[in-house]
């Protein structure tokens, strides 16, 4: 019958298609691959979130590289000088480094790159754009940035100005652009192309699929022996995915958005660890100090006292630790002394009494908002409900998509008593922090929901900022950290790790080692995932596959 | 009525259909909550380049008006810029789609011959073990989602014996074709890459079986029952009566008329998995126009959302009139009552 022969035609196609895994086997390569959510920019310009950050850090140099104690070290600067009123520092460039097409890197460059980016505006740009006066090269070995005012972490804020080839991007503008003469600023070719002189080259970049880079060959610095030859970021966060290409050795490194069962389960598959990078991103419950009744000191304190931390720090997401303070531990400049509120529902009460709103409470209950796209902050929310019963506050929880939050908090009319919020700094030092969480200037955005306007901390952050004494600075950063956490205008409920998958057999992560040892990961987002501190060992790889 | 009349009819009642389509989705995608300037630029955009870009996208101008740019923008073949891609919209369509394209044409494939023929078979054995065996496939196949199907492939096939990868459209130590037609399949064929052929073939594999699994057990039992409908006619007892062997009577009288249902069935379905695709898409991080429409929904790139709506909108209206085209072939009454005899 005709039927059984196209039956039997479809059986022989499909063992034909299996029979060919057999002649595509995979070859051992010497890559790192990880996974994360996209869009992905790899123009320095632009890129300003995880995955951006991660590519650009690979892709291109900066005068100055963050170390694992939050320091910086001369990078393509060999050396710097800055002036006693902390206005203009000079950078002497590192001679004979080449970009990725091998012609070579001079201030010239740098001058562009700082340039470009405060004319688009857009990434990192936010931490120069109120500071740069200007910026020139005086020889094509030193450049010279004049400040507006003086800006302490400046030195610290350079490991976001990455280099561009300013001949390379000058030949791919597009005229249609928005910038003048300079039309698109060739943003669009370094969609999927680079212009840097990092350790790695694009080879292929896909929109929404993934970036594949490659070792550049010419890298100035010498690259250790075992340094992956390429790496591959696939955009990809779906847990079945992620969890096959683990479990088939296809991926070397895991995002850190998994849920906790994730982790539980792929840490049982043989030559697969956890680690978890704390990168200073702080979770808080943020209420708005100028509506009642969280307008109301001792009503915040109340609030403070009686939740329960341990619970979201081991239950809802274990591996955190209770936040102490508005700082993250991890970043440099946090106060390890400031007061830490511990669940104390004596204290609660008494702090609840002190309150205006004492008497009343049944006519004030409060609105929580938990954001919709992030499901663990529902059971957060739901805890503090619980935990605010206790006292007798009435809390409605409220789900309420991302976009949505942006559009409440515009204004203190639209915005609810509470908010659960994570924040990352935007540079690593404790006053990225203190300035886009406390600063009045930041009211209206979703980093300060609770709509704090107080001069004389908003005097004191900016003082501090302005510090260009490194130890002076980081003295006033401590005591604002003491002054927030006595208003209690937030609860600070924990510092998040990263938590990342990755295969402990074959590959050495410096950073997941460092976690391991209790020792701080780097501060800076992006560079825990520096290829250089990678080693691949491939045959170990091919050994665990054949057991 | 001619043919020509009846193609032009249906063509003009699409543009209605796709105008409507365009007003409603236009509406909807700005009347999402959020600023999509902002959305796009990041929360620590300047306040300059995000009004340059509200601006660029008449985001300032009321909702009509808006919607006017837009219209001109599209009958001059350009749908906007994607506010993530950061490049012009059907950059992406034309980057995305042949992905989405090639696993529906696929999945389409094996949602016809495998349904088909196991509809045949059931409505030849039926009420036999072979039927009934089928019958109990068909409830589980329908009744499981596409997703649940994926996930249990790609644990099984990909996952415990590392069968098919689970992953992408081709592995990434095989060459791949020079861009043609963007269905790597074809291309690869044409260029005679045939290691760049067999790998596409097996990533294939998972995400168009696990996207067609429920439209093939669906065919099935349209194509048994119609079957079953039709062997109780008196033109198939007259055939049996006159000697005509068994198999020729089922595959030339019984199978072209039974088979009508099922591929009115069969064209929207295919239509469908276009759009149904996305989670597919999503778990095989198979770069499609399904997963980028859910990408550009999530972040509120409106251009994009748009467009991607649009697209789909073209695809089914068009598979819709084929259909509608090759049932007329097949069923000559369809053709009388157009004709209005």
């Amino acid at each position: 019958m005709q039927w059984k022969k196209l039956l039997a035609l479809a059986a022989v196609s499909l063992l034909l298609l299996m029979a060919a895994g057999g002649v595509l086997a995979q070859e051992s390569q010497k890559i790192v691959r990880f996974t994360e959510a996209w869009p992905t920019y790899i123009d320095p310009a632009v890129a300003a979130d995880f995955s951006s950050s991660v590519s650009v850090a690979n892709l291109y140099d900066t005068l100055v590289f963050p170390t694992y104690d939050g320091e910086v070290v001369p990078h393509l600067a060999e050396r710097w000088e800055i002036s006693d009123d902390g206005l203009t520092y000079t950078f002497y460039l590192r001679k004979g480094v080449k970009f990725h097409d091998g012609s070579e890197l001079t201030a010239e460059d740098v001058v562009f790159s700082m340039n470009r980016l405060l004319t688009i505006g857009q990434g990192y740009s936010y931490i120069f754009k109120p500071v740069i006066e200007k910026v020139e090269a005086l020889d094509d070995y030193t450049v010279r940035f004049t400040l507006k005012k003086s800006f302490g972490p400046f030195l610290y804020a350079l490991v976001r100005l990455y280099v561009l080839n300013k001949d390379l991007v000058m030949q791919h503008i597009e005229d249609t652009g928005e910038y003048g003469e300079y039309g698109d600023y060739g943003k669009r070719w370094l969609l999927t192309h680079d212009a840097g002189s990092g350790p790695y080259m694009v080879k292929e970049m896909r929109m929404e699929e993934y970036l594949h880079a490659v070792q550049f060959p010419d890298y100035w610095k010498p690259i250790p022996e075992d340094a992956p030859l390429e790496f591959k970021f696939i955009g990809t966060t779906e847990t079945a995915t992620v969890r096959t290409l683990m479990s088939k050795r296809e991926l070397e490194i895991s995002d850190f958005r998994q849920p906790a069962e994730f982790y539980k389960n792929i840490a049982k598959l043989p030559g697969i660890k956890v680690a978890k990078l704390f990168g200073g991103s702080t979770f808080y419950c943020m209420m708005h100090n100028q509506k009642p009744p969280t307008d109301d000191i001792h009503f915040r304190k109340a609030l403070a006292y009686c939740i329960d931390y341990d619970a979201i720090a081991n239950q809802i997401f274990p591996g955190a630790r209770q936040a102490q303070g508005p700082v993250s531990f991890i970043l440099p400049g946090h106060n390890p002394d400031v007061y830490q509120y511990k669940r104390d529902l004596e204290k609660a009460r008494e702090e609840l009494k002190k309150s205006k709103y004492y008497e009343q409470l049944d006519q004030y209950p409060v609105d929580l908002v938990w954001c919709a796209e992030v499901p663990d902050e529902e059971k957060v929310a739901l805890l503090i409900q619980a935990n605010a019963a206790e006292i007798g506050i009435k809390v409605n929880v409220v789900k309420t998509p991302w976009m949505k939050i942006i559009d409440e908090v515009a204004t203190p009319e639209s915005t609810a008593h509470m908010y659960l919020i994570f924040v990352s700094p935007h540079y690593a030092e404790a006053g990225s922090m203190l300035q886009s969480k406390y600063h009045s200037s930041s009211c209206g955005t979703w980093e300060q929901t609770e709509w704090l306007q107080d001069p004389e901390l908003d005097a004191m952050i900016e003082d501090a900022i302005a510090t260009v004494d490194h130890e002076e600075r980081f003295a006033k950063y401590r005591k604002i950290q003491e002054y927030i956490v006595d208003l209690c205008p937030s609860l600070f409920l924990i510092d998040q790790p990263e938590n990342y998958a990755y295969q402990d057999y074959y590959i050495d992560w410096v950073a997941a080692e460092r976690a391991e040892r209790g020792e701080k990961v780097n501060p800076v987002m992006g560079y825990n995932h520096y290829m250089l501190d990678v080693k691949v060992y491939p045959e170990k790889r091919d050994e665990l596959l054949k057991k | 009525m001619n043919f020509s009349r009846y193609l032009a009819r249906r063509l003009g009642y699409s543009v209605f259909v796709l105008i409507g389509l365009s007003i409603v989705i236009f509406l909807i995608a700005r009347m999402v909550p959020g600023d999509p300037a902002r959305a796009a630029l990041g929360p620590r955009a300047t306040e300059e380049a995000v009004q340059a870009l509200r601006e660029k996208l008449h985001l300032d101008k009321p909702i009509y008006v808006q919607y006017v740019y837009w219209l001109k923008s599209v009958l001059q073949g350009d749908f906007g810029e994607s506010l993530f891609t950061r490049r012009p919209v059907i950059e992406d369509v034309k980057e995305f789609l042949p992905a989405t394209l090639e696993l529906a044409l696929f999945a389409g494939l094996f949602m016809a011959v495998f349904g088909i023929l196991l509809g045949i078979l059931a409505a030849r054995y039926s009420n036999t073990w072979v039927d009934n065996l089928i019958r109990v496939f068909s409830y589980l196949g329908i009744a499981t989602p596409a997703f649940v199907v994926a996930i249990i492939l790609m644990l099984v096939l990909g996952m415990r014996y590392e069968i098919f990868p689970t992953i992408g459209r081709l592995s990434s130590w095989v060459e791949a074709p020079p861009r043609i037609t963007g269905l790597i399949t074809l291309d690869s064929l044409i260029t005679g890459n045939f290691a760049a052929f067999f790998d596409a073939l097996k990533h294939l594999f998972l995400p168009a079986v696990s996207l067609s699994l429920g439209g093939m057990f669906q065919e099935a039992r349209i194509t048994r029952s119609s079957m079953l409908e039709n062997m109780k006619k008196d033109y198939i007892a007259a055939m049996q009566a006159y000697g005509v062997p068994k198999r020729v009577v089922m595959s030339k009288y019984l199978l072209k008329p039974s088979v009508i249902p099922t591929v009115s069935i069969l064209g929207l379905d295919f239509a469908s998995l276009i759009g149904n695709a996305f989670l597919v898409e999503l778990l095989f991080n198979w770069p499609g126009l399904s997963r980028y429409g859910i990408n550009v929904m999530l972040r509120k790139d409106v251009e994009a959302i748009v467009a991607v709506i649009m697209i789909l909108g073209i695809v089914f209206t068009v598979v819709n009139i084929l259909v509608d085209l090759i049932v007329a072939y097949l069923d000559p009454r369809i053709r009388l009552v157009e004709r209005g005899e």
